[in-house]
């Protein structure tokens, strides 16, 4: 018992800095990863005139890479242990993170029913990176590797505090978007957006838009509750 | 529950009835009646009356006087190829077949090149199974669905066809066909069976009619696919027998021994990987090829590849043979047969056809006629002016050209969209049969969903009192509970789609793994510093319980990918790689090979389990030294019998000795095992290594339940040894390593149940009745009917039985979903030993109900859902374009899945309440000893 009152109080204790982000911060942040989802979209559809069903594993490569750099540069800036870790360690264990979540991705979805091949091969590379950037890597640099934190969030879902909703909200909406993008692919209308992985990647986008616009709901209304504690 | 489940059965058997169709055909038979027109009503009785009485040879000169169309042939021989596609020999779209074929059938080739022979592409009508395919050959009738069902026995046709009408004129016949489908893996002996005695007969003339029915190149199609190396010599051993026949027609002709008609035909094609049964151009691509009908004409260039129905061929070389067209038949007789005759007598064969259709036509809308036309639909208008049309112009039929062609015209019209009503007609469905079969249907699953939901939140009340402190993170609902329930909605909302149930492996597969991502997510919840609770009961054993559960289940997730990417499976994407392919590209050794170590490893891994189990008595002992033997022994058979070779009797009797042997320890095991087991008495406890040592007052049914566990793992287990060893051994070879990774999903889904504590054993029921499902897919199966491996239906069979043919198929195609079924006994088992773990005081009853009880309902319920939203999906589809390719053969495994479900349930609770009785027995006497 006493072990574990012990725990409850490190757990609040390491709360208290997530507490600092405001509600104008959080939207700022989400605002700048959707406008980085965004932004490699339009480029690779203007300037590169690619997309997602012609060359799907180029364009996955290029939208992986704004956006986890964005991501990743946006939320070091919120990283739990600023005594403990500089902004640049920060960054370097977000990108650390990366290809190693994009490895749990990748043998999620193969795990799922993604087609194995060598033809299949890069296209799930780059997807899972992409989903990589969406889930672990902004967790990374935020949490390090607090297990704690990684357990209360991916495992049970139970996020605490607005930093913890921005990251928890729209990875679990990436992850479900994709989940259920992945329907139309049986079907047998021959389109080629149904092949592996260009609708499941909508689904994970779409997934992860909305996650941002919710997680934003509940920053505000966090931001409210505490207010009024306050009052 | 079981009044539930018989209403169930009453419902769908009356729905079964009134859906599928059963053809308004008409009974009887065509006679004389048939060359005169409707209108005359008295030729009728008069035909009646003589036709009864007539003697042969009278009847048919009869015929021949009535009909008028004077038979320009004498003789007919009917050779079907069975499973030929017609492209094959012709080709597709214009396009000539391909090289290897063309070669190999040269003499074919050229009688057609040089106009000799006339070949069609005969559109089979699905199921594109042997019989019914071949009565409607004869018959003209396109058969009821169900008749699928009867592929196997139908040797005496009732129903009116061309074989009887032969008959009836006094033809001889002789039907050279072999009745091995007993050795479908013989591709050589079947055919050299037909052709060994067609040499004798040609030469004789004692017959008018001759059958052949060459199986063997079916057979190559099973084994090998369209590209098998077999195909070649096949194809050019038929070729030799259409030269053989067609020199000796020739000769017989010259000899002025009458002419004789040679009639190629396939009953199906074949899909590319051999198999039939479905409604795929491949399949239904059969073959047509009357040859000597213009033996004459060799300026006659080749006429392009001509479409006609497979049913066409009944009323044409019925009216090339002056017999009255079958009653029941839908065909249109192919013009250029007649081209020979005179434009009067061509005329006279389309009135014969179309009278004979309208009669047909009137039979099921009654109160049409010729004269007075009711207008039902916009159709039958057409229909009736088509009528009025073709009998105005017969009636003023003048010999003028210009008439002739536009009576003709007339008439092909009539012709064309008479058959095409009829083929296509939707028959009326018996509404109130329906609805009540429906609605019994739903009551009854309503009911068992009622009982379900009732049991489940019974013991919720009181098992959160009992185990609120044992794992966290469980509120009433949890993540996977609803996810599990959902499963059944998506299911239910998927199967409305008809690509959906094309594809629904991917559903299955799709839905499992998540489930089990989820249980993996679950797992790790309460891993290390989770929240408070959890920790409250960090001990040493549960840290090492969580590895447990963690591997075990990531252990399911690989396995139950390899079994995904095992076979493609489905309709659409069958072309894309899969492992079994890749396997059989790899040679058949390979095959082999894999084979063999899948067996050794389910027979090492089903000792795994046994030592697992842990005691050391005797009975066990003997118990796994008994099922060893039966292991090694099917490994020796599959070693010694090759795929290919494994037709001789021997090994018949030898399958038959190890069927014997397997049902003897099984039923051996399930009978005498609960007498023999230990019993448990205070004074032994000391051995017992649960938690539980201490004597209670509860001392005694602790003690029986312990019992009843040992009895209930050892007599499960059995079940699960002999299915998987009967699987290896009737399975196709590629299929054995499949076996195997469902016997590892089944054990590895056990170790994790075994930590999983007592909630939620609906959602865990649930889960092994969803791993069955997905199983059973991937086992290569696929809602069409092509994928039914019809070869291993004969394995270890001496002789020809529709029956024991018809439930080895059932053992095969269902394996899986009865494997996870009977598995349902291990896991009651292993939910006592978390049970004993868990509690001191053993509340019997309640632990029956929840024990005993969802194992038997939650996969009955699960399945009623199914059927009866697939039942209510299938009436609302009733008109959908793929109600007959897609949405009947699936409901037909619906039903054959509902049959499953019941026996393997029935054999759960037997063996439960037998187990239980046994030993309650066995107490009683001890304790009166005592």
């Amino acid at each position: 018992m006493a072990d574990q009152s012990k725990k409850e109080e490190e757990e609040e204790e390491e709360e208290n800095p997530s507490i600092s982000l405001s509600v104008p911060q959080a939207f700022l942040v989400h605002l700048i990863s959707g406008l980085g989802l965004a932004i490699s979209l339009w480029v690779a559809h203007n300037l590169y005139s690619i997309n997602l069903v012609s060359h799907s594993s180029i364009t996955l490569r290029l939208i992986w890479i704004v956006e986890s750099a964005t991501v990743i540069l946006i939320y070091s800036r919120f990283r739990i242990d600023p005594q403990q870790c500089s902004y640049l360690k920060a960054v370097v264990r977000g990108i650390l993170a990366l290809p190693v979540g994009a490895l749990v991705n990748a043998l999620g979805a193969i795990a799922l029913g993604a087609p194995v091949g060598i033809q299949y091969l890069p296209k799930t590379i780059n997807w899972s990176l992409l989903m990589s950037s969406f889930t672990v890597a902004p967790a990374a640099s935020v949490f390090g590797l607090s297990w704690t934190y990684w357990q209360r969030i991916f495992a049970q879902t139970k996020p605490n505090g607005p930093l913890e909703y921005m990251i928890c909200i729209p990875a679990h909406g990436a992850v479900i978007g994709g989940w259920f993008g992945a329907w139309p692919m049986p079907l047998d209308w021959e389109r080629p957006w149904q092949e592996w992985p260009v609708c499941v990647t909508y689904g994970a986008m779409t997934g992860y838009l909305v996650g941002m616009i919710v997680s934003s709901g509940f920053v505000l209304a966090n931001g409210r509750r505490q207010r009024l504690k306050e009052d | 529950m079981i009044s539930a489940v018989i209403l169930q059965i009453i419902g769908l058997s009356l729905f079964v009835f009134g859906f599928f169709p059963v053809k308004p055909a008409l009974s009887g038979v065509s006679g004389p009646e048939s060359f005169y027109s409707d209108d005359g009503g008295d030729s009728d009785s008069v035909a009646n009356h003589t036709q009864t009485s007539l003697p042969p040879h009278l009847l048919k000169s009869l015929y021949q006087e009535l009909s008028g169309i004077h038979p320009s042939f004498d003789r007919l021989i009917l050779m079907v190829i069975d499973g030929l596609p017609a492209e094959f020999v012709l080709g597709k779209d214009g396009l000539p077949p391909r090289e290897d074929f063309r070669e190999a059938m040269p003499y074919t080739q050229a009688l057609l090149s040089n106009g000799m022979a006339i070949g069609y592409h005969a559109k089979a009508a699905p199921p594109t199974v042997t019989m019914p395919r071949l009565k409607a050959m004869v018959s003209g009738a396109i058969g009821g669905f169900l008749d699928v069902a009867f592929n196997f026995n139908t040797q005496a046709m009732l129903d009116d066809n061309l074989l009887g009408q032969f008959f009836r004129i006094g033809w001889k016949m002789v039907m050279l066909g072999d009745e091995t489908w007993l050795k479908v893996k013989d591709t050589v002996q079947v055919d050299q069976n037909v052709s060994r005695h067609l040499e004798s007969e040609l030469n004789r003339d004692d017959w008018n009619l001759l059958i052949l029915h060459y199986l063997g190149l079916d057979h190559v199609g099973h084994i090998g696919g369209r590209n098998s190396i077999l195909m070649t010599p096949k194809l050019k051993e038929m070729d030799e027998v259409v030269k053989m026949i067609h020199l000796s027609t020739i000769q017989t002709r010259d000899n002025d021994q009458g002419k004789t008609l040679l009639v190629v035909v396939s009953d199906h094609g074949m899909t590319e990987n051999g198999n039939h049964g479905g409604s795929s151009y491949e399949e239904t691509d059969s073959l047509a090829l009357f040859v000597g009908l213009k033996s004459d004409h060799s300026d006659y260039a080749a006429s392009p590849c001509n479409s006609i129905y497979q049913v066409d061929i009944a009323p044409t070389l019925a009216l090339l043979f002056d017999v009255p067209i079958p009653k029941n038949n839908v065909g249109v007789v192919i013009s250029e047969a007649f081209d020979l005759l005179t434009d009067d007598k061509q005329l006279r064969v389309l009135e014969l056809n179309s009278w004979q259709l309208l009669r047909l036509i009137q039979a099921q809308l009654p109160g049409l006629s010729c004269r007075n036309l009711p207008s039902h639909n916009g159709f039958t208008d057409g229909l009736a002016s088509t009528i009025v049309e073709c009998s105005g112009s017969v009636e003023k039929m003048s010999k003028s050209r210009d008439d002739y062609s536009c009576t003709v015209a007339a008439y092909h019209q009539f012709l064309k969209t008479a058959s095409e009503w009829l083929s296509r007609r939707v028959t009326d469905k018996p509404v109130g049969l329906l609805a009540f079969g429906i609605v019994t249907m739903a009551v009854s699953s309503l009911t068992l969903l009622g009982l379900m939901i009732c049991m489940s939140t019974e013991d919720q009340p009181g098992e959160n009192q009992r185990l609120c402190n044992s794992i966290t993170g469980m509120h009433k609902w949890s993540v996977n509970e609803i996810f599990l329930l959902g499963v059944m909605l998506i299911l239910v909302m998927s199967m409305a789609s008809s690509s959906m149930v094309e594809e629904e492996q991917y559903i299955w597969h799709f839905v499992l793994s998540t489930s089990y991502v989820l249980f993996l997510r679950k797992a790790v919840q309460p891993l290390a510093s989770g929240s408070a609770k959890s920790l409250f009961k960090l001990m040493k054993g549960q840290a090492e319980r969580h590895d447990i559960r963690i591997s075990s289940i990531i252990l399911l997730l690989i396995s139950g990918r390899i079994l995904r990417g095992w076979h493609q499976g489905g309709v659409n994407w069958t072309y894309l790689p899969d492992i079994s392919k890749w396997l059989e590209q790899a040679g058949v050794n390979h095959v082999r090979s894999i084979q063999q170590a899948s067996g050794l490893l389910v027979i090492s891994l089903s000792m795994c389990a046994l030592y697992l189990f842990g005691s050391r008595r005797k009975i066990t002992r003997l118990f796994g030294l008994c099922f060893l033997i039966c292991g090694l022994l099917v490994l020796w058979h599959l070693y010694h019998n090759n795929a290919f070779v494994s037709t001789s009797y021997d090994a018949a009797i030898q399958t038959q000795i190890i069927y014997a042997i397997l049902g003897i320890a099984t039923i051996g095991t399930f009978v005498a095992l609960p007498w023999f087991i230990p019993l448990w008495f205070p004074g032994t406890c000391s051995e017992l290594n649960l938690k539980s040592t201490s004597v209670t007052v509860d001392g005694q049914c602790i003690f029986s339940l312990v019992e009843f566990r040992d009895s209930s793992y050892l007599i499960g287990l059995a079940y699960i040894i002999c299915w998987c060893l009967l699987q290896l051994l009737l399975q196709q070879p590629i299929n054995s390593m499949p076996i195997l990774l469902l016997l590892v999903q089944i054990f590895s889904s056990m170790l994790y149940f075994s930590c999983s504590g007592l909630q939620h054993i609906e959602v865990e029921v649930a889960l092994l009745y969803y791993m069955g499902m997905a199983g059973h897919f991937a086992l290569g199966n696929s809602n069409t009917l092509a994928t039914i491996d019809v070869a291993g239906a004969f394995i270890g069979l001496s002789s020809h039985s529709m029956f024991l043919s018809g439930i080895l198929m059932f053992i095969i195609t269902y394996a899986s979903p009865m494997l996870f079924l009977l598995s349902m006994l291990m896991y009651i088992s292993v939910k006592c030993t978390s049970y004993l773990a868990n509690h001191q005081n053993v509340d019997l009853g309640h632990l029956a109900k929840m024990i005993l009880g969802f194992p038997c309902l939650v996969p009955v319920g699960l399945n009623s859902i199914l059927l009866t939203s697939y039942t209510i999906v299938l009436v609302l589809m009733r008109n959908h374009l793929f109600v007959w390719s897609v949405f009947s053969p699936k409901y037909l495994y619906v039903c054959a899945a509902t049959v499953c479900v019941y026996t393997g349930v029935f054999v759960v609770a037997a063996t439960e309440i037998y187990t239980c009785w046994v030993l309650a027995l066995r107490r009683k006497k001890q304790i009166s000893i005592r």
